[in-house]
């Protein structure tokens, strides 16, 4: 499929090594990349849409949260903490059930049912029989959504799915399956149609052969979401599903849209139906549902039924109930009035549990998370460790550590931290700009301006430090058509004009001025179909124009690197347009992209190698067309190479090209993110570290080399200096081992010692940053499981410093040497020495290491470079200060350690002595056991004895250089001056101290020789020698 | 080229036999010598270092005698301390460095971890004798190696996930999930660098890491007795110390 004819030579070499080289059969898979980890940063400050919820009362409940795109987490503290379940499959939970006869197993039905136009998509169904560490799927795979799980009351082995199926298209794949035999086969009962599937199902709590269910007819498009027709209908069966009638009576006549129904626990007579029709209302019924009555039609029942349908009955109160909307509300007379739960809680909500042991206490699932009340509503305790967040989009800046930025679905715009000293808390993170969140960035020219979105192109630039924000969202001038702007805008910064910006409405826009004037440099790119442009008329039965629905704009925007004349624009109508003139001419490109015609271009990359190369994902999704589409160009789009395989899943994002490698691609699509080395023939799934969840963004740091994801249901992960991925070769993959490349270790500043990390409890998340320490990265094609595997860190004058142990997994290993020797051996005392720098050798200083692998009868020989923190300024000249000081006070500390255990050595020979002299030399075993006793005074004069006695405070020779030691140890610049003048008095005791001790070998001589008469061996002080080896 | 990879391994794992626990557990006791040498160890000392934290190792020393008696010594800045002792029925633990120097006796928790170190065979020798259950859960990857899979429930309930190395038949990782005060604490054990001593093969190499806590504990193991002489007096509480003597003149 490459056309070399009209290939660079660069292209064509790299494609002719990369082709003859990988058939070779070397195998890359996702354990190929395993020890390169991702690492989840969060934030879980915002959380994410939270679409169902159950729990287990009892003494602590047992709480399982379902996320929109972030999958199952489970608490089993009462809500505490929180633990993911189910990150092995797919993350996006319609419902969550638990067994009401037995709280070990659970059902999960995938593919959420509040079907919003950024909604994912499931496959099927699940069952754990041991509290969710273990699942099993059980079909339903095509069905994308289910909507409601339920068990028989009274038969655990029969199971009902209300399966909403396919959003996009027609299918069967939808309505009431039921089960017999817990999952093994299922038997569609209610079958809905091919636009009309289960939208929600409840069970009669005391008599499970009475079923009640709603079928929903509705369908969504890129450009347009229609809710209700004659198919939709409330149903109920009395035969345990067998058959089912229609409910009409006292109900709306005409078209329904979507229903919610709740059967009362306390009276099952008592069912409610909130059902949206042309006057959507709550319904109740007092007869099973065989008539109905409207109680009202408040806006918390009725606003936007396609999204908020969530109606939970009080457990022991039938007249009261909740319903789920833009807030959420409750009544206590049956349905007729209606008030809002207060407090302080995210808006539009969409789950609701009510603790039938204790019914004021309430479990909440919104777009931003989960919240616990215990006063029925009035105040919440929001849950912070579920990092649910789902991100569009994410940027880097040049701080060191970086900061990201990215938006969020309905949950604002963000930028924090990459990294900390420690884990990354919610407190480190920033809002810039509200509702929907999508692109946004730091201006390159002044990292204090960030762009940043809201739906609809509404973009702002605001200033970090001051939270002030202005609009700059460009605007039509007199007599030009209004401006058709995407929910998830265009946002892009020319990476060789600094300060340059892009935004995509149908036209597309330049700004040199930071956003204060824009230059129009395109005709319309999209389609401009009328018949596209319908949002006004979204909805169906009520009418949803949130922006979600604007169609026919530019939804990609990509100026190359190596010529800002050369601009790429995609669209969602499925334009793929190029100008090589800087916008005066265009062309369209995307017919030979081998994709359906108008498929959404999701993205579009200029190559950062060539002019002429470009990379585009397609997106078919919201047309029913789930493929990957990804797709490579070297000639400005006139030809184009698929490079989807077998091994690419879920319908794409992004693709990003490595700025040094050019064969290392990244591919971000629904199901996760994949890589490939040979720039696209064998791709491999990244799952070490990260779920199954959509990946919508890459970005490589530039300085950094770290691959940073932005995940629309999981927040932000940072795999750490990918520089080793960019040096795997067939050579490589196929030796043992190999060492590979990485970035220099970095001497970062350590953070604060004892009493420095703060104590907020168990429910903040934290996310990770990485250890510090020199990175020692290496291949091996097989698990080492017998002999000998270690590393040995040596420096210039061969001088060992540490032997580092190796992890043993097959593919990419990284480990850590923490850069610091062994501490220095310290006599007994009666405690720690409280000062962190003492429990540590000394720091290695910047420059080169040698690293030695031993695996087994094998060494191979590598290179460990260190470099400096760039934010200490301190000079060489200090830091050699520090080195000698702590050189100095390393060797005090061992010298004051030899000197104890020399007298304690001593004193044990002369108790030995001692006991072995018979009853006629007393006067000489009196004289000996002197001599030890003056020998254990000089040594308890030295080390503090206060042991057991609490917070003592004793501080001798021990305690005072061993603080001192460990102080200017845990400090990389010059030690003070009091430091330095400290030792000096410290070295100076410690001397008296030897003299002291030298002072007895006079009397020990004296001794030795009555001992020698008495053909007992003389006592003799330890040799240093014997002293280090023991 | 790659479709015949498939097709072949599916043949291959359709060919072998259906794999049963005591089958894999026999070959896993072969692997390590043999049951007839697992079962004539008295006594075992296993001296190594252990990794606290990055750049921090304290040397470490376990002392094991049949008849339910394990001792663990750690040394640090000069220190020695002694987290865990079972001798028979009493557990006790010696930790100066926490203010006290008279011996403490172990928690049931720490009792329960003391117990499950002080079974000199390891729980999954004669697993069905000691009142564990064993079932196997099938093949997975463990870092992209073929593992047999073992759940093993404690008889205490405690639940350990072992996996079996299909190539040399040695654990390769041991998933921990345990009840401290009615809550789930979950763990996990790499086992690597297996060395052969005195016709035992044993792990040299033990990573330790909590689920939910930062950084991870290694212990390198350096040097490993079979049947050397203890003293039963090591597994014995010593008699509470008398107040410190005040420091002679």
């Amino acid at each position: 499929m490459i056309h070399p004819r009209l290939a660079s030579w660069r292209t064509l070499a790299l494609t002719l090594i990369a082709s003859s080289s990988f058939a070779q059969g070397v195998q890359v898979d996702s354990d190929t990349f395993g020890g390169l980890e991702a690492r989840s940063i969060g934030p879980a400050v915002m959380s994410g849409r939270v679409s169902a919820i159950d729990a287990v009362p009892g003494e602590r409940l047992t709480i399982y949260v379902g996320a929109a795109s972030g999958g199952l987490w489970k608490s089993d503290d009462g809500g505490v903490r929180f633990k993911p379940v189910f990150d092995k499959h797919n993350p996006s939970i319609g419902d969550v059930r638990v067994d009401p006869r037995n709280p070990k197993t659970i059902w999960v039905g995938t593919g959420e049912s509040w079907v919003r136009n950024s909604v994912s998509v499931g496959d099927g169904i699940y069952r754990s029989t041991d509290g969710g560490d273990n699942w099993q799927k059980l079909g339903l795979e095509k069905t994308e959504r289910i909507a409601r799980v339920a068990v028989d009351p009274a038969d655990s082995a029969k199971v009902f799915a209300c399966a909403l199926g396919p959003l996009f298209n027609d299918s069967d794949e939808r309505g009431v399956f039921v089960t017999k035999d817990a999952g093994k086969t299922w038997t569609k009962t209610l079958a809905g149609a091919p636009d009309a599937g289960c939208a929600d199902l409840a069970i009669d709590p005391k008599d499970g052969k009475t079923v009640y269910a709603a079928i929903w007819q509705h369908r969504r498009k890129p450009d347009f979401f229609t809710s209700g027709g004659p198919k939709s209908g409330l149903f109920k069966s009395t035969d345990g599903g067998a058959t089912w009638k229609r409910l009409a009576k006292g109900l709306p006549e005409g078209d329904l849209g979507r229903i919610a129904i709740a059967v009362s626990p306390a009276q099952t007579n008592v069912v409610y139906a909130t059902v949206e029709s042309r006057k959507t209302g709550l319904y109740k019924s007092e007869d099973g549902g065989e008539s109905w009555a409207l109680m009202s039609t408040a806006a918390v029942v009725a606003g936007r039924p396609f999204y908020f349908s969530r109606l939970v009955a009080d457990p022991v109160n039938p007249n009261r109930v909740y319903k789920t909307s833009f807030g959420a509300g409750t009544s206590d007379d049956g349905g007729k009035t209606w008030s809002a739960l207060s407090g302080n809680f995210h808006g539009d909500v969409h789950a609701v549990w009510v603790n039938p042991k204790n019914t004021d206490e309430l479990l909440l699932g919104t777009d931003g998370g989960a919240y616990h009340s215990w006063d029925r509503g009035n105040r919440w305790l929001f849950v912070e460790n579920l990092p649910l967040a789902q991100y569009y989009h994410v940027a880097v800046d040049m701080e060191f550590p970086f900061n990201v930025y990215g938006g969020l679905q309905d949950n604002n715009s963000w930028w924090g931290p990459s990294k900390t000293g420690g884990p990354i808390g919610n407190r480190e993170w920033s809002p810039l700009s509200g509702g929907d969140g999508f692109w946004a960035f730091p201006d390159p020219t002044d990292e204090d301006l960030v762009y940043s979105e809201m739906q609809g192109g509404n973009v702002y630039r605001t200033s970090r430090k001051t939270g002030e924000q202005k609009d700059i969202k460009p605007s039509p001038a007199a007599g030009e058509p209004k401006y058709r702007f995407n929910w998830n805008t265009p946002l892009h910064l020319s990476a060789t004009q600094k300060g340059v910006l892009y935004i995509g409405a149908q036209y597309l826009f330049r700004s040199s001025d930071r956003g204060e004037s824009w230059q129009k440099i395109s005709p319309d790119l999209t389609t401009n179909d009328p018949a596209k442009q319908r949002q006004n008329e979204s909805g169906g039965l009520t009418r949803d124009n949130s922006t979600a629905e604007n169609h026919t704009t530019i939804f990609a925007i990509s100026e190359s690197p190596k010529n800002p004349q050369v601009i790429w624009v995609g669209t969602d109508d499925g334009n793929l347009q190029v100008t090589r003139d800087g916008g005066k001419t265009w062309t369209n490109v995307a017919a030979g992209a081998g994709v359906p015609k108008g498929t959404w271009v999701s993205r579009v990359e200029a190559s950062p190698f060539d002019e002429g190369t470009a990379f585009a994902t397609f997106d078919g999704h919201m047309t029913g067309d789930m493929n990957t589409y990804v797709a490579k160009t070297t000639d400005f789009g006139k030809t184009w190479t698929s490079l989807a395989t077998a091994e690419t899943k879920g319908f794409a994002h992004v693709i990003k090209q490595d700025a040094v490698n050019p064969n290392l691609l990244f591919l971000g699509t629904e199901t996760g993110l994949f890589l490939t080395i040979d720039g696209g023939k064998q791709w491999a799934q990244f799952t070490s570290g990260l779920p199954m969840v959509p990946v919508r963004d890459v970005v490589v740091h530039p300085r950094d080399h770290d691959l940073v994801l932005a995940t629309h249901g999981r927040g932000l992960y940072v795999v750490d200096d990918i520089t080793p991925l960019r040096a795997l070769t067939p050579e490589i993959l196929n030796s043992d081992f190999a060492f590979l490349p990485t970035r220099p270790g970095q001497l970062l500043i350590e953070g604060a010692g004892f009493g420095g990390t703060p104590w907020f409890g168990d429910h903040e998340f934290a996310g990770v940053s990485p250890e510090n320490g020199a990175p020692i990265v290496y291949y091996s094609k097989r698990r080492h499981v017998v002999g000998d595997f270690k590393f040995e860190v040596r420096d210039a004058s061969g001088r060992l410093l540490a032997t580092v142990p190796a992890t043993k997994r097959r593919g990419v290993n990284r480990i850590l040497w923490s850069t610091r020797e062994q501490a220095p051996r310290f006599a007994a005392g009666a405690g720690v020495i409280p000062s962190l720098g003492a429990f540590f050798g000394a720091r290695a200083v910047a420059g080169k290491y040698t690293v030695t692998a031993l695996k087994n009868k094998d060494t191979h020989k590598g290179e460990v470079t260190l470099v400096g923190d760039p934010r200490v300024s301190y000079s060489a000249a200090d830091q050699a200060l520090q080195a000698e000081t702590t050189a100095k006070l390393f060797a005090l500390v061992e010298r004051l350690t030899y000197l104890v255990e020399s007298m304690a050595d001593l004193r044990d020979q002369a108790a030995d002595r001692q006991a072995k002299l018979g009853p006629k030399d007393a006067v000489l075993a009196k004289r000996v056991g002197a001599f030890s006793a003056g020998l254990e005074a000089q040594r308890v004069a030295l080390v503090a004895q206060q042991e057991g006695e609490g917070i003592s405070g004793e501080e001798k020779l021990r305690e005072e250089l061993g603080m001192l030691y460990g102080n200017v140890n845990g400090y990389n610049g010059r030690p003070t001056k009091s430091q330095i003048d400290r030792m000096g008095a410290l070295s100076r005791d410690l001397d008296a101290a030897w003299a002291k001790f030298g002072a007895v070998s006079k009397e020990m001589g004296l001794l030795n020789a009555e001992l020698a008469k008495r053909k007992l061996d003389a006592m003799a002080p330890l040799g240093e020698e014997a002293w280090r080896k023991k | 080229m790659k479709l015949l990879f498939v097709v072949s391994t599916l043949a291959l794992a359709s060919l072998a036999p259906a794999q049963t626990v005591d089958e894999i557990l026999a070959k896993n006791h072969e692997a390590k010598g043999g049951l007839a040498k697992l079962k004539a160890v008295q006594s075992m000392r296993v001296t190594g270092k252990m990794t606290i934290g990055p750049g921090m190792e304290a040397p470490a020393v376990i002392e094991q005698k049949r008849g339910e008696k394990v001792r663990l010594d750690i040394t640090f800045q000069g220190m020695t301390l002694t987290p865990m002792v079972l001798n028979g029925s009493t557990g006790w633990k010696l930790m100066p460095i926490q203010g006290n120097p008279n011996p403490e006796a172990l928690s049931p928790e720490e009792m329960k971890d003391a117990v499950e170190q002080a079974d000199i065979d390891g729980f999954l020798v004669d697993y069905k004798t000691k009142g564990h259950t064993v079932e196997y859960l099938g093949k997975e990857k463990v870092e992209g190696t073929d593992a047999y899979k073992l759940k093993a429930t404690l008889k205490g309930g405690d639940v350990r996930t072992v996996y079996i190395d299909t190539d040399s038949n040695l654990e390769i990782k041991i998933e921990s999930k345990s009840t401290r005060r009615g809550a789930e604490v979950e763990g996990d054990t790499i086992l690597g660098d297996y060395k052969e001593v005195d016709g035992l093969v044993i792990a040299h190499s033990i990573d330790a890491g909590q689920k939910g806590a930062p950084g991870r504990q290694v212990i390198t193991i350096t040097k490993v007795e079979i049947n050397p002489a203890i003293d039963d007096a090591r597994f014995m509480m010593p008699a509470k110390k008398e107040a410190p003597a005040a420091p002679a003149k």
